[in-house]
């Protein structure tokens, strides 16, 4: 639709005027190519965050002594993601994350940027996706820093000597994690620029 | 400061004052009181925070099967300690920019400039604040409810006063972040409707 425009107007013969608007619309598109480089990550990235936690399952037989006569009998063990709360936020959030920047980027190609309600109601989105994806991360880490450190203070004990594939698992999740927050922030900074270049 | 205005500029401000003037002006205001809001909201989280510490005559499992005074501190965690940073960086940050959104009210003309960079740095507080909320929310979940996969037995039924001291520090840093999602929403109406701010 662009490139129209733009023909349209240099066999109108509007030259002077042509050259302003020319760069105007390749700034706007160069913009706009970022926007759709960084939702596409923030698809990627939060889908890989949300698949990589959900999968982190890990069994480990541990040596249990029940009777102190009898020798230690081995069971096995399962750590589990959705046992603890926090990682089922986490997961949760970067779900969210996920859908949301896969509608946005559809709506992102769709609209090309003419139905200025849509963007406004996109860059609240992506304001609050910014909130919710830093407070999975502050959950997760809290609760993945537990684990690795344990609380001497109120004797809990640590686990990532145990499971430590689990525990790798998920910082993996957590880096991925933030990355996509970055893509989101940078979404943010990058309409809240396009607005105060229209200024 | 107004009085270094050329005649030039203040005839044309007194031809754009009705309509230009009203909206600018509550929205700097809006501005001004959410800020003070934010300041509030982290001086209070720190406080409530670190005025947590309780001690408890608790039992130990061990044979001398003596009850000994142990206490909670914030400090225990390093969630908390993360949490009093950041929000003390929210509280400052907050104090900081209401003087500069109030000097610049009593000042008429404000550039847009100025709110994109507010703009800005709001996003990253929320990123930091958020991430606070996030992981003193999580640990105090797991002292209020235990994790029976991995040991980890709920405190808070010992340590009352302190789990509450964190439940409101937490309800406080909820209520920031959503003060600064507030704020970023009225820049970006305000630099989108062209209120010249």
């Amino acid at each position: 639709m662009e490139s129209q425009y733009k023909e349209s107007n240099n066999i109108g013969g509007i030259e002077s005027g042509g050259g302003d608007k020319e760069v105007k619309v390749a700034n706007k598109r160069k913009t706009r190519g970022w926007d759709v480089v960084l939702r596409f990550l923030a698809v990627a990235l939060s889908l890989a965050a949300a698949v990589v936690l959900g999968l982190d399952k890990q069994t480990k037989t541990v040596a249990v002594t029940l009777v102190p006569t009898l020798p230690p009998v081995n069971i096995p063990v399962v750590a589990k993601w959705h046992h603890l709360s926090a990682f089922v936020y986490f997961v949760v959030a970067n779900a969210i994350a996920c859908g949301h920047a896969a509608i946005s980027l559809l709506l992102t190609l769709a609209n090309k940027g003419t139905n200025k309600g849509i963007s406004i109601l996109i860059i609240i989105l992506d304001l609050i996706m910014v909130a919710l994806l830093f407070s999975g991360i502050g959950s997760a880490l809290a609760i993945g820093l537990m684990g690795y450190e344990g609380n001497s203070h109120v004797r809990w004990p640590k686990v990532c000597n145990v499971f430590g594939k689990f525990c790798n698992q998920a910082a993996a999740a957590i880096g991925l994690s933030g990355a996509t927050s970055l893509a989101f922030f940078l979404l943010v900074v990058l309409a809240t620029f396009n607005l105060h270049k229209k200024h | 400061m107004a009085s270094t205005y050329t005649p030039t500029s203040e005839s044309e401000k007194a031809v754009l004052a009705p309509e230009v003037r009203a909206p600018s002006r509550s929205f700097a205001l809006a501005d001004v009181i959410l800020r003070f809001l934010l300041f509030a909201s982290g001086l209070v989280a720190v406080v409530v925070m670190i005025t947590s510490k309780q001690t408890e005559l608790v039992p130990i499992p061990m044979p001398p099967f003596v009850r000994i005074p142990r206490s909670a501190n914030f400090n225990h965690s390093p969630a908390f300690i993360y949490f009093v940073a950041a929000l003390s960086v929210a509280g400052i940050y907050g104090l900081i920019t209401t003087l500069i959104s109030f000097f610049s009210l009593l000042k008429v003309a404000r550039g847009s400039k100025l709110v994109f960079h507010f703009v800005i740095f709001d996003v990253l507080l929320l990123g930091i604040v958020a991430a606070a909320t996030g992981s003193a929310g999580a640990v105090a979940y797991l002292g209020l409810k235990g994790n029976s996969h991995v040991q980890w037995r709920k405190i808070c039924h010992v340590y009352g006063d302190f789990c509450k001291h964190i439940g409101s520090s937490v309800a406080v840093s909820l209520f920031g972040s959503i003060v600064l999602v507030l704020l970023i929403l009225l820049s970006v109406y305000a630099l989108s409707k062209r209120i010249p701010k």
